[in-house]
């Protein structure tokens, strides 16, 4: 269902396209000249913030975390270094400082706030994807706690961060990615990515550990290489995994363990 | 989008529904337990053995590949085999065991 899902999403947006470029041909009734204009789907700084609302609200997956935003990379030639931020309204610009990592802490402006704002990279919208980060301190290296995760899922949706999504069919994905939906259901799709390419992931949960199945990794592991643009783990693919956010029988404090493609950290496949 | 385009952009959708992956071919845990050894055994050693597969293929040239083995009460138990850019087996890992992938 995963892949027929977002396979049935990306056909929607071609017949869409198709109508789009079929109007396209149509004489102008009229031209109006706009000296600027937002990206449609550059980052809401409402939404954004209501991410961020929802991280306080529902602190109690991860007591001891704090929250990050993080840019990551979703097409091949995109340049991940020098990335600089933005928060722009009509008439507010406030920087925002990125980490190397290129994780983020967003500033609180009311009068961004009041203006509908957009947080805007240097860099093309849809060559990056967005997450939060909420990671708890004093974890064992390497891993990573499922109600960190629980709260990202919340935190992300809400924050409209997912690059899949377009205004297009706000319509259809609002009614399939509400926060609620995503992250309380096995058909959520909500997509990690673990540091390096993984082989597999384990829950540890006191006695309690299993391995994940091999279609909670890359995306399904079913998407056809031409529907990867689709997806905004198209250059993270190796990387993607699924954890069972909706499955109550783990608990919070569940670590997640990674077996990795290649043991060295330092030299990447 | 006018109800003309809409409905278009339906029909379209209704089509392009994709039929079902094939399953991880089936083979005995003994098979590949005996057969599949990480640094000697390669790719085409193992489509020889025990025939394609489910598998991912990844822009690092690494590859993985899912084979099931029957683990009793119709369930199976997972075989994932990780291969290299240079085409040999690198790891291997077992489980779980759930009813077969699709």
């Amino acid at each position: 269902m995963r892949p027929l899902l977002r396979y049935r999403l990306s056909c929607l947006f071609l017949a869409c396209a198709a109508t789009a470029a079929a109007q396209a041909q149509e004489p102008p009734v009229a031209t109006v000249k706009v000296s600027t204009t937002r990206d449609p789907v550059d980052k809401s700084y409402r939404k954004m913030i209501k991410g961020m609302e929802r991280f306080e609200r529902e602190h109690a997956y991860a007591p001891a975390a704090s929250l990050r935003f993080q840019l990551l990379p979703r097409t091949p030639d995109v340049k991940m270094e020098g990335i600089t931020l933005r928060v722009a309204g009509d008439t507010v610009s406030v920087k925002v400082n990125v980490e190397p990592d290129n994780s983020f802490v967003l500033p609180r402006n009311e009068q961004a706030l009041r203006e509908d704002a957009a947080v805007l990279a240097n860099r093309k919208t849809t060559s990056m994807t967005w997450r939060a980060t909420i990671v708890s301190p004093g974890l064992p290296p390497g891993t990573r706690r499922l109600g960190d995760m629980r709260l990202e899922c919340r935190v992300g949706v809400e924050a409209g961060l997912v690059s899949n999504s377009s205004p297009m069919f706000g319509w259809l994905s609002d009614a399939l990615t509400g926060a609620d939906d995503v992250c309380n259901s096995p058909k959520g799709n909500y997509l990690f990515f673990a540091e390096r390419p993984v082989f597999a992931v384990r829950l540890r949960a006191g006695e309690r550990s299993e391995v994940l199945p091999f279609s909670f990794l890359y995306a399904g592991g079913g998407l056809p290489r031409t529907e990867l643009p689709f997806c905004d783990c198209q250059v993270l693919l190796d990387r993607t995994y699924y954890v069972p956010l909706w499955d109550a029988s783990w608990p919070d404090d569940t670590l997640v363990e990674f077996d990795y493609m290649r043991d060295d950290a330092e030299v990447q496949p | 989008m006018s109800a003309r385009a809409l409905f278009l952009s339906l029909a379209m959708l209704s089509g392009c529904a994709t039929s079902p992956l094939p399953p991880g071919t089936q083979v005995p845990a003994e098979r590949l337990l005996a057969s599949v050894v990480p640094g000697t055994t390669t790719k085409a050693e193992l489509a020889a053995a025990f025939g394609a597969t489910k598998t991912v293929v990844f822009d690092s040239g690494y590859e993985t590949w899912l084979y099931q083995s029957p683990a009793g009460g119709g369930r199976y138990a997972e075989f994932v085999i990780l291969i290299n850019p240079q085409g040999v087996v690198a790891k291997t890992r077992q489980g779980p065991v759930s009813a077969p992938q699709p």
